[in-house]
Parts: structure tokens; sequence; C-alpha cells
């Protein structure tokens, strides 16, 4: 690899952007370099979007500064559009164009020569089999097919980085996987990735992940290094009352009372409970005489146990 | 074709599409246009014909009668009474039954043989207040012309009154109408779908990709403009098409010089509207204030009815500033004096500067950002 490849294709220092009385953003850095799949993976209203805004320039930082291939988001220009593909989160195609019309639209926008232009729309057609639907609206595309129209509108000038805001929000799982394949295809070819999830499943398949809440990031590295510097013990807490809601809500409450509880979230008809390690011996005296309609049994800690642990310890 | 050019075409097509495609925008467009020149054109008239006229012949003269029948000659006045007694007449106003009323007085002819002056009475139902300024007028008018035909010959007459009504000689509404329904037609729709278009795709999130994409403020402001402004030119055409068939509007000025003064006006007001709509970013708000703002001018400030000549300085000035007026006057100017190029100027220019100021404005606060 060249010393080029290496450099960030993607960079943010210090970000910072209030949103009325929130701080939306308080202080992000991060980089995504060429080939590299990032995830930025957080709840709802962690300030994923807003960074992602602030990344791409429609939003202007309060502090900080962000780079695309180099060049500042801010400046505007058409060197940093052409560097760049955008998908928002929200519906942002124009549902009365039909699909064909849409890529077309954004093509023209883009500057594409017609000869140029079809070669890409037939290949991003074939890559994500919307040829069939090219006439369709894109008001009358499932949801997964709209994803891969939108995908295939910011893809269409081969921009260099690919920023896609929560992009299998409402697709059904088959689409979901062929989504993921498409980006793993694209990244295999060179292209930068920066992707918000709140799905923790999607971010395990990130390159690198930032786990963000609060406007900042909690923590950044592999999934598997994630995992592999977690100290603490997972249990699944099994409730043979599981079927009365009632039982498992006091279940949850007498938990969370527990000092060295750490995290706990619903896992099929029980709790998943993240033990701070120090303190798993008196959990696990605490449970042995708590309930008997209880049963624990270990699990192997997984990426989300490593978020949830983060976000109660931040908040 | 530069990279400017087919952006903006790119714009301005997808814009097209959008309007083509809500059929809602469409009927809008064009029905709005033939609803308001048939309810202007039939409903809304300045003449007043066929009032309603009670005569009280007191005189009972063959002179008399003739002064009577001067006034039902003239098809303004339509006499549904004839009682004797004036006291009659009130009672008639009050069941509007007539709306007018001639009391030609005992010794009528006797004072005229005797030359001296002969005093008729003239009573308006003044509830009416449109009809009866004009009525009065009317009466005056056949008085006069009665007391000059009587006028020996040789003799001048101590007033001379000579009203000869120039381009409008019938002075129907509907000459005077049409030039101003072309402006009111315009703001209302055009302007409307205008100030929807911008705040449709920050709300609708579109806005956001199209941010994303090296398409330039400007380009994205003409491709905008360039489908409602192709709009605007049909319903000039449909209005003017109706009013000449329909409504005998006179044409005679060039047809060219009156899309040439409409264009530079949809320009502006156009723009004006991408203006609403860059700032508001809501089409709810938009829609509100482009409705108030264009509509309001357009019917009161522009000349259409109300003269403006007759209005307080404040308002005159509020007038000078805003389009409607000078295309009011513009139109009236090509199509009903026939005038050319070098008299319209002085209307055109401001139109020109208005559409410079909103285009400044529309670039200036139109922002690359989403909050």
């Amino acid at each position: 690899m060249t010393g080029a490849a290496h450099a960030p294709a993607l960079e943010a220092r210090g970000l910072r952007r209030r949103l009325g009385i929130t701080d939306a953003v308080a202080g992000l850095d991060l980089t995504v370099r060429p080939g590299e799949l990032y995830g930025l993976v957080g709840p709802d209203g962690a300030g994923k979007t807003t960074a992602l805004r602030l990344l791409v320039g429609l939003l202007v930082p309060d502090a900080g500064e962000a780079r695309v291939d180099g060049v500042s988001v801010m400046s505007g220009g058409p060197a940093l559009r052409e560097a760049l593909g955008y998908m928002p989160q929200q519906f942002s195609l124009y549902g009365d164009l039909s699909v064909a019309e849409n890529m077309r639209f954004f093509a023209d926008l883009f500057g594409l020569a017609p000869a140029i232009f079809r070669q890409r729309e037939a290949e991003l057609m074939q890559l994500t089999r919307l040829d069939r639907f090219r006439d369709r609206r894109a008001s009358a595309l499932s949801g997964g097919m709209y994803k891969k129209l939108a995908l295939s509108c910011a893809l269409l000038h081969r921009p260099r980085v690919l920023v896609l805001d929560e992009p299998t929000n409402g697709v059904d799982p088959v689409s979901r996987r062929e989504l993921w394949d498409l980006l793993y295809q694209l990244v295999d070819e060179g292209l930068a990735v920066l992707l918000a999830t709140p799905y923790m499943d999607e971010a395990a398949r990130c390159h690198r992940v930032g786990l963000m809440y609060a406007g900042k990031l909690l923590a950044e590295d592999t999934p598997a290094a994630l995992v592999k510097g977690f100290d603490d013990v997972t249990w699944l807490v099994h409730l043979s009352d599981a079927a009365d809601p009632g039982a498992r809500d006091a279940a949850e409450a007498r938990l969370r009372e527990r000092p060295e509880v750490r995290a706990l979230s619903p896992q099929g008809g029980g709790l998943r409970v993240v033990v701070d390690r120090a303190g798993d011996a008196e959990f696990r005296r605490y449970f042995a005489a708590a309930d008997a309609h209880w049963r624990l049994s270990p699990v192997a800690p997984d990426f989300e146990d490593v978020f949830l642990r983060l976000v109660t310890h931040a908040s | 074709m530069s990279p400017f050019l087919r952006r903006t075409r790119a714009m301005a097509l997808k814009e097209f599409r959008h309007m083509a495609r809500d059929p809602q925008v469409v009927l809008l467009a064009l029905a709005m246009p033939l609803v308001l020149i048939l309810v202007f054109g039939y409903g809304v008239s300045f003449d007043v014909e066929h009032v309603p006229l009670a005569v009280v012949d007191q005189d009972r003269t063959a002179e008399s009668r003739a002064f009577a029948r001067a006034f039902s000659a003239a098809g303004t006045f339509d006499v549904v009474a004839t009682p004797d007694d004036p006291r009659a007449v009130e009672p008639l106003f009050r069941q509007s039954l007539a709306r007018a009323a001639l009391i030609i007085p005992e010794g009528f002819t006797r004072a005229r043989a005797r030359g001296e002056a002969a005093t008729a009475q003239m009573l308006v139902d003044g509830s009416d207040n449109a009809t009866a300024t004009i009525a009065l007028g009317y009466g005056d008018a056949i008085g006069l012309t009665l007391a000059q035909a009587e006028l020996p010959r040789g003799l001048s007459a101590p007033l001379e009154a000579r009203v000869r009504t120039m381009f409008n000689p019938s002075l129907r509404s509907a000459v005077f109408i049409v030039p101003g329904l072309i402006v009111l037609v315009l703001v209302i729709v055009s302007v409307m779908l205008t100030a929807l278009t911008v705040a449709r795709e920050y709300e609708q999130g579109s806005m956001e990709q199209l941010f994303s994409t090296p398409v330039g403020r400007l380009e994205i402001i003409l491709g905008k403009l360039a489908p409602y402004f192709l709009l605007g030119l049909v319903q000039v055409l449909l209005v003017l098409v109706v009013g000449v068939t329909l409504f005998d509007v006179p044409l005679r000025g060039s047809v060219g010089l009156i899309f040439l003064a409409a264009s530079i006006f949809l320009l502006g007001e156009l723009t004006y509207g991408l203006v609403i709509s860059i700032i508001t970013r809501s089409q709810m708000v938009a829609a509100q204030i482009a409705a108030i703002s264009t509509f309001l001018p357009a019917l009161i400030l522009s000349d259409f009815i109300f003269p403006i000549d007759n209005m307080p300085p404040p308002l005159r000035f509020v007038s000078s500033l805003l389009p409607p007026r000078y295309l009011v006057h513009a139109l009236r100017s090509i199509m009903l004096r026939g005038n050319g190029l070098e008299t319209i100027v002085s209307d055109l220019l401001p139109m020109a500067g208005f559409f410079a100021v909103m285009l400044l404005i529309a670039t200036r606060r139109f922002r690359r950002t989403v909050a």
C-alpha cells in the first residue's frame, strides 16, 4: 500500500455543535481510512445524525473541523462534493420520480457524461437488482429497494468517501444482508465508508466502531478488541414467571438496585445482566437467596454488553 | 453544455415533472384563471344599468313627459313606477322597488318657457353607494344634455361639459378588469406554487440530498423558477384568450409586449415566492405568507380596482415599491391604448429592479445547510 492509501479519507477533529439546549456533538474526533468500514454506533439521540451532517458539511460546527480527502468540508466546493457520497436517514429522493429518473437527475447534478452515466447506471442497477423497477416511482418501492436506490444515487459519481445514516432502517432482513454484501464489495474496492447505526449486530460487522453517547465517543476500536477488553461478567437471568410482565419489571427493578449490576437488558424470556467482576461473588450470593423463580446461567459477553456497560457508566 | 446549464436544466426538468405529475397543481393553475375571469368578468361590474326609477311627474305636460323619457331611453334607468305623490317614493326605496326617483315639480315647463332655471329633483338610494354615485352622474349628464339641446342658437352655454370617454367608450368593466386580472391570477397561483417548492424539499428531506451534490444555489433557484414561469405564461395566454373571445377585450398593442411585461413581472414575483420558501422552510407558513403578501397588493395596491391616486401618501408609497401596479399600468397601456415599448419602459424597469433585489435576497439567504 502506498502512503496515500493510509492518509485518512475522512477526518474529524474536535467537532462540536449545539442544537437548541443540547450539545448534540460535544467534541468528536474520528478517522476513516480508504477501504475501511467504520460504524458509528449509539442509541437514538446520541448525536449520530448531527455528527454525520457535520462531517458532510450540511451543518456548520460551533468548533472543530472535518476534512474529506484533505478538503475542509466547510469549503463546500465541487472537490468536496465529488469526493463525497451521502445517504441521509430519511426518505430523501423524489417519490414522484421513477427509479431511472432519480438516478438520471443525480447524474446530471454530478455532471456525468451520458455514456458514463449509462454504464454506471447499468452496473448499479445490476448490482442492486433494481433494473426490474426502473420505471417504478420511488415512493412505490419497498424500504429495502428504496435504500438501494438511494445508495445507487450516492454512488453514481464514484465518491471516495461514502457516508450512510442508518442505511438499513426499515429494511427487511434479506435486503439488509444484500445491502451489507454490497457495502463489503465497495469497501474492498477501496471506498471509505462511515455509517451510523443503532443496531449492535450491524456495528459488529464493521471494521472499526465508535460508540457514541450524548455527543461523545465513549470508545473506539475493532469490535473484537472492544469485546476482548471487556472485563465484566455477563449473566443471563431466566425467569420462570416471565409470562407475567409485572414479574419481569419487578425483577428488573430489584436487580437494578444491586450496586454490582452495571447494565441490564431484556433478552428472550429473561434478563441479560452485566456485573462488575469485583462484585460477581456478591451478586451470586445475593442471587442464590433471592427468588425461587430465578435461575442464572453464564453467557459469553458480546458487543452489546460492551456498549451497554459503557453507556451505563457514562450516564 | 456547461455544467451550470446542465444542472439548471436537470433542476427545471425535475420541477416540471413534480408539477406535471400533481394533477391538483395543474388543475389549480389552469382552472383558477378561468374561474377568476368568469367571476370578475360577469360578476364584478362597475357598469350601472337598469336602475329602477320612479318618476313623479307633477307637471304633467308634454315637455315634462319628454324629460322623463330621456331618462329611460338611455338604458341606465328603467321606469318602474309613476306615483303622483312624492311621498310614495320613500316606501319604494324601502322595499328596494326603486333605487332612484325623478321628481318633476308643477310649473317645470312654465319656468323653462320663461327662460328661468327649471329644477327637477333626483333622489337616489344612498344605501347602495356605488350605484347611487354612478346613477347621479348619469342623471346629471342626461339633464345637462337636455339643457344644452334647448339653448337657442348663437348663445353659448354657461357651462360646457363634453365628456368623451376614450379607449373604453362604453366604459365596460371587463375591458378595465382583464389587465388587472392577469396580475391577480399570476400572483395567486404562481407565487403560491414557488413558495411551496423550496419548503417542500426541506420538509421532505430531499434538500439534504440535494446539498450533498455540486448543485449551486443559483442553479436550484433558476431551475425551480423555469417551470412555474412557463406555467405563468400559459395562464396569461388563457386569460387573454378568454378576455378577448368572451368579453371582447381589445388587444390594441403588441401581444409580444404583453408577454414581455408579464415575464418580467413573473420573474420578480416567482423569486419572491422562493424567498418566502427559503426563509420559512415550512410549506404551511410559506403558503399563508404568500397568499396574504401577494394577494392584497395585487388586489388593492395595483390600481386594479381602487385608484392609487385617491390613496393616502403612505399607501401610494407602498404601492410604488411593489410590482403589481406597474404591470396593471403596462397592460392597460398596451392592451387598451395600443402603446409601444417606449411608454411602458417606466413600468418595466421597476419590475426588473424588484426581480434583481429578490434574486439577490434568495441567493444570499439560501444556505447549503439543514439547520
